[in-house]
């Protein structure tokens, strides 16, 4: 990997951070556990490591964004996790900022 | 044992342990459904190099795993800028003070080759400790701002609080954050500059004019200075004449309003060297017996006593003064290589 491809992989995965977390929120206003979320998300063209995923949805439990439960499906335990109602106002906010930022790059273009 | 039970035993090894099993045991859920799809698709089971392929990546458990660390950093970006600007600042002190120290110190004893060496091997592991210090400390403030915010000071967590009134004015960033001298300034300066000059030129004839009724004491004392505090009187003399001119001149011209580094220098070059001609006293003696026959046996010990004090002193004084000096040297070479590259673009 050359300098110039290093400096892409950390610049694209400084912008993706912040949008995985959006996209994670607004898949999440319906219930899912890890796997069908990665799954949903992928279907949606957004490809997302399990290192990277799996413990995101820890993280945005432990802020309060994501509430969980563990249940039983085709014989196996498995936690779901859905929003909270304050990750529901989050993601509301998050959104507007994220429309008004894609719309001043959509200006700036 | 299968391929994946082994490497989610890996992983668990590095997980935080209040959540190991919570956290295992629902990663294990998503990586079971995962392959179960993945065998459902190909309609068979994957072969042991298919298997191999698909847990490498997955990542190394050890990434895995710290990634379900509540914290992925010592020092966050918020503390940072701060950090290295106080690990900077605190391992360029921490070499110039072991250097003089320990140049004072090969000096003062015997400066044999052996112990420049072992001063010079001393000093990463010197810089080696200053920088876990600042780090462990920048450490424990990162720990204690992401646990308790709120009870933190704000300026210390990133200048939360600082007032865009405090900034330093061009002429004073220029100054070296010193304000400019205003013409009463500068004239006053020259005047009692002027007037210091006469009062130090009167001190030989007159000593009361420094030691005040010491003087007296010391003329009926049976002590009296050596002779090597003549040409440090004459250097100091010189000191005050070097600055005196600087500032006449700096007032005609109509510079008076920031001194300039070079002048700086120069008064602390003169100053420091008048300390050293107090380093070429014969026997370490500044201060001896006026009748050293007759007054040997009383007041030897006393005189020995104030002599080692003299020489621990001026070690203190020259040990500061070369910092001085080296951290203006130090900030003049900066401020040149900055307009040299200023001048460059």
């Amino acid at each position: 990997m050359t300098l110039a491809d290093n400096l892409f992989e950390n610049l694209r995965l400084e912008l993706r951070r912040g949008c995985l977390t959006l996209a994670v929120l607004a898949q999440l206003r319906r219930e899912h556990y890890g796997y069908t979320l990665r799954k949903a998300l992928a279907q949606h063209g957004l490809e997302i490591d399990e290192s990277t995923l799996y413990p995101l949805l820890r993280r945005l439990e432990t802020q309060g964004l994501l509430v969980s439960e563990w249940r039983e499906e085709d014989k196996r335990n498995k936690r779901f996790y859905r929003l909270s109602n304050d990750g529901e106002m989050m993601f509301v906010e998050l959104l507007h900022e994220w429309r008004e930022l894609n719309k001043s790059i959509q200006n700036i273009l | 044992m299968n391929l994946l039970d082994r490497y989610l035993l890996a992983v668990k090894k590095y997980l935080p342990w209040k959540r190991q099993d919570d956290i295992l045991a629902e990663l294990k859920g998503n990586l079971e459904s995962q392959l179960e799809e993945k065998e459902a698709d190909l309609g068979r089971t994957l072969t042991s190099d298919e298997m191999q392929d698909w847990v490498k990546h997955l990542g190394p458990p050890m990434v895995m795993a710290g990634r379900y660390q509540p914290q992925q950093y010592l020092i966050g970006p918020t503390i940072f800028p701060m950090y290295w600007w106080v690990m900077r600042l605190a391992l360029l002190w921490c070499l110039v003070i072991y250097s003089v120290i320990k140049a004072v110190e090969i000096i003062a004893n015997s400066p044999t080759g052996s112990a420049v060496l072992n001063g010079v091997l001393g000093a990463p592991w010197v810089l080696l400790i200053t920088a876990a210090w600042v780090t462990a400390v920048f450490a424990a403030i990162e720990f204690a701002t992401t646990h308790s915010l709120a009870k933190f000071p704000a300026d210390i967590v990133g200048h939360v609080d600082w007032s865009p009134g405090s900034l330093p004015t061009a002429e004073e960033a220029g100054s070296g954050g010193k304000r400019p001298r205003s013409f009463a300034h500068a004239v006053t300066e020259v005047v009692f500059g002027f007037l210091a000059l006469i009062w130090l030129l009167l001190i030989p004839s007159y000593p009361f004019l420094l030691m005040g009724p010491g003087a007296a004491y010391l003329r009926m004392s049976p002590y009296q200075l050596a002779t090597v505090w003549v040409p440090f009187f004459w250097c100091i003399v010189a000191l005050n004449v070097v600055q005196l001119g600087w500032r006449l001149i700096d007032l005609v011209r109509g510079t008076r309003q920031n001194s300039r580094a070079l002048q700086h220098l120069t008064v602390k070059t003169i100053g420091l060297a008048a300390t050293l001609i107090l380093f070429t006293a014969p026997h370490r003696e500044w201060v001896l017996l006026k009748h050293p026959a007759i007054d040997a046996a009383r007041y030897g010990a006393a005189v020995n006593s104030i002599n080692h004090g003299i020489y621990t002193a001026l070690l203190w004084v020259v040990a500061i003064s070369v910092m001085v000096w080296l951290w203006q040297i130090g900030q003049m070479g900066v401020d040149y290589y900055r307009k040299r590259v200023a001048a460059e673009k």
